[in-house]
């Protein structure tokens, strides 16, 4: 094709002027989203704790929150958007897998979204967690979750049995549960 | 295996080797013991970034779902884009969301500038058919394509972010610069999965004289 007619300035001459300038818009639309999303997966997994689950449940996020940005927002509101998305399919998946209420999920439901991704803070509040434990209880989680010791492991290393830790393990869980206020 | 302890083991193990939660049903107890393992495989491999692959997923569906602008003039300043860009991009949402939106493969149209004026940027024997030749026509700057007697020419500037598109030779298409999208020499986006928009065309024409003019600006 061979475009060779002379142009029509009055139609379409401020058309073009327009393009040009929506394109970098709305490609700084989706960076702020995808920023967000970073955010938002970070959030995820911090509970989730595996990455094809966040990954998941970060993705129905995203398609979830597109109509909204699609009507156009701030970029605040758009975390905001996105967080309360977050939470809201964070307990659609509890509530699937584990049969857990929203009540029982009060936690996860009412966290404020994080102004930054989740730091060394975070592995500190988990050390204060253990810190409230009792002492065998501390030992069978730091060595299983945070030096990630098999259960053989644990065992020879607490001069126990694989049976015993395990019984250990899910009563230390039970307690971690019962004391954590924002891991 | 049915015990407790062994279910909830067994959760514990998948988290460590980074498995799936595969769920069970419990007490309550045996339940917050479940999410409060998540949060300690978690916090074991500290704070996590997306997998590049993931991220590059999300981009590609966020990119190509919103289609037309999906931004308010708002949300243009937020993200600095600048006063005077956000006055006219907010003009133009305000028409955009009124209409329907168009496919990206709609769009392309032709650069039409308003003082425009042809100029005269290659011989017709310079270009190849089937090599694309970067050319600038004061202010518009394009890409030709022969074919034939004949030459058509698409913009330089990639559809998506602004940037140049270089030629590639051995595909054959034209590649953004700033981001892995291609074109062919038509201005059609080579993803099928999630095209971007055409690439606006650019008036070119062959003289009696065999040389090849774009309308460009002075």
């Amino acid at each position: 094709m061979n475009l060779d007619r002379p142009p029509d300035e009055q139609a379409v001459g401020s058309e073009e002027t327009e393009k040009v300038l929506q394109l970098p818009a709305a490609a700084r639309a989706a960076d702020i989203a995808l920023d967000e999303l970073e955010l938002v997966y970070a959030f995820i997994y911090a509970r989730v704790g595996n990455r094809a689950d966040a990954e998941d449940l970060t993705q129905q996020v995203a398609m979830k929150a597109i109509p909204r940005l699609r009507e156009g927002s701030a970029a605040s509101a758009i975390r905001g958007y996105l967080f309360a998305t977050a939470r809201s399919v964070l307990g659609g998946f509890w509530s699937t897998r584990l049969g857990l209420s929203e009540a029982e999920l009060h936690e996860d439901l009412v966290m404020a979204a994080p102004q930054a991704p989740p730091s060394e803070a975070r592995a500190d509040t988990v050390q204060a967690i253990l810190a409230q434990l009792s002492d065998n209880y501390r030992r069978v989680l730091e060595l299983r979750f945070l030096h990630g010791y098999s259960l053989k492991e644990v065992a020879a290393d607490m001069n126990s049995t694989v049976g015993a830790v395990k019984v250990m393990q899910l009563r230390a869980l039970r307690a971690a549960a019962k004391v954590q206020v924002e891991l | 295996m049915n015990k407790p302890e062994n279910r909830v083991d067994k959760i514990v193990s998948d988290l460590l080797k980074g498995r799936r939660l595969k769920l069970r049903g419990g007490d309550a107890e045996e339940k917050a013991a479940i999410t409060t393992a998540a949060r300690l495989a978690a916090a074991r491999q500290g704070p996590q970034r997306m997998n590049p692959a993931f991220r590059k997923r999300l981009e590609q569906a966020l990119e190509s779902a919103p289609r037309e602008p999906w931004m308010t003039r708002r949300v243009a300043l937020v993200a600095g884009f600048g006063l005077a860009a956000g006055a006219v991009a907010g003009g133009v949402l305000g028409r955009a969301t009124e209409a329907a939106h168009p496919a990206p493969a709609q769009r392309g149209g032709p650069i039409n500038p308003k003082q425009g004026q042809w100029v005269d940027v290659a011989a017709l024997s310079d270009l190849v058919e089937g090599q694309g030749k970067r050319v600038t026509a004061g202010g518009v700057g394009a890409y030709l394509f022969r074919r034939g007697e004949e030459v058509t020419a698409v913009t330089s500037i990639c559809s998506h972010l602004p940037c140049e598109l270089l030629w590639n030779t051995a595909n054959g298409v034209l590649d953004c610069t700033c981001h892995p999208a291609s074109f062919t020499a038509a201005g059609t986006s080579t993803n099928k999965a999630y095209p971007l928009p055409t690439l606006n065309k650019v008036y070119a024409r062959v003289t009696a004289a065999g040389r090849v003019e774009v309308l460009g600006t002075a």
